[in-house]
């Protein structure tokens, strides 16, 4: 059951380097043939610096190279089988490419509990501020997690 | 890169052309979970799925997320979105072809240049809504 203190707190800032190996093996499972995505020639022509990550790439910083989402839930007294994901979003303000080193700093933004006809769930909102290795903030993470209690 | 979307010649209510993607695989959903760092067993573990009640894996929401993602690195330059959000809705099967449609919302000149907001789908081959959500563009001037 998600501890309704912690809201405003959140996990030490954790970093992710932006390997060139991992955008691959996310485009290649996602399925996608853009070029953009393979080639830095096809990058370089569109101006950019090298090939840039895709939309969804920062997904990774949350998972398991980091644990992030774990230590969040464990932080703030989730079951981890109780979780759902609810909402996912993600705000561009800088471009990020291989090499980059992320800092991310996540803060359990607000912990609502809601009844439902099912039993009480809590919705709980985790804001990441991402910055690279010029403190140049470029993308922010929104995730809305639901932990259904039966 | 040619076949970007021509914002200024489309309106709101217009749609954008559909990205249907070839059907989700059990390997998919292996190569995502090494790929994402997602290694929940309801992605690539038949019985611990079953163990919660669906009737087999289920692909990664983010997974989803992602096709949608690809459909639009294709609409738009990628350094022209600001904004992906998306809601999980339903489940997703091996098996299930997912097509990502989008409607614009609307269209607004800032002093940055042209806004715009669009609607994004991903529905399976039922027509059912899996994922749906929402992007904004800012195509800048020059």
């Amino acid at each position: 059951m998600a501890d309704l203190s912690k809201q405003g707190q959140g996990l030490p800032p954790f970093t992710v380097e932006v390997e060139r190996v991992k955008i691959r093996e996310l485009v290649n499972a996602i399925g996608d043939t853009n070029p953009l995505f393979l080639e830095k020639e096809a990058a370089l022509s569109e101006r950019y610096y090298d090939i840039p990550c895709p939309p969804t790439f920062i997904t990774l910083a949350f998972q398991e190279f980091t644990g992030a989402y774990f230590k969040a839930f464990e932080a703030l007294g989730v079951s981890l089988q109780n979780v759902l994901h609810g909402e996912e979003t993600y705000e561009y303000l800088g471009e990020i490419y291989p090499g980059d080193l992320l800092t991310c700093h996540m803060v359990f933004k607000s912990i609502v509990e809601k009844q439902t006809k099912s039993g009480s769930m809590f919705l709980i909102t985790l804001r990441t501020r991402v910055t690279n290795q010029r403190s140049e903030e470029v993308l922010k993470a929104t995730s809305l997690i639901i932990e259904r209690m039966a | 890169m040619a076949g970007y979307v021509d914002f200024d010649s489309l309106q709101v209510g217009d749609a954008l052309p559909p990205v249907t993607k070839a059907p989700i695989t059990k390997v998919q959903l292996v190569r995502y979970a090494g790929a994402s760092g997602d290694f929940n067993p309801l992605h690539t573990d038949d019985r611990v799925a079953q163990a919660s009640g669906m009737k087999g894996v289920i692909a990664q929401g983010i997974l989803i997320m992602g096709f949608m993602g690809q459909a639009i690195s294709g609409w738009v330059p990628l350094r022209d979105l600001k904004r992906f959000k998306v809601r999980f809705k339903g489940v997703t099967y091996p098996g299930d072809v997912i097509t990502v449609k989008a409607v614009i919302k609307e269209k607004r000149d800032s002093k940055e240049g042209l806004l715009v907001q669009c609607d994004i789908f991903a529905e399976d081959q039922n027509g059912e809504t899996k994922v749906s959500g929402e992007f904004n563009v800012m195509k800048t001037v020059g």
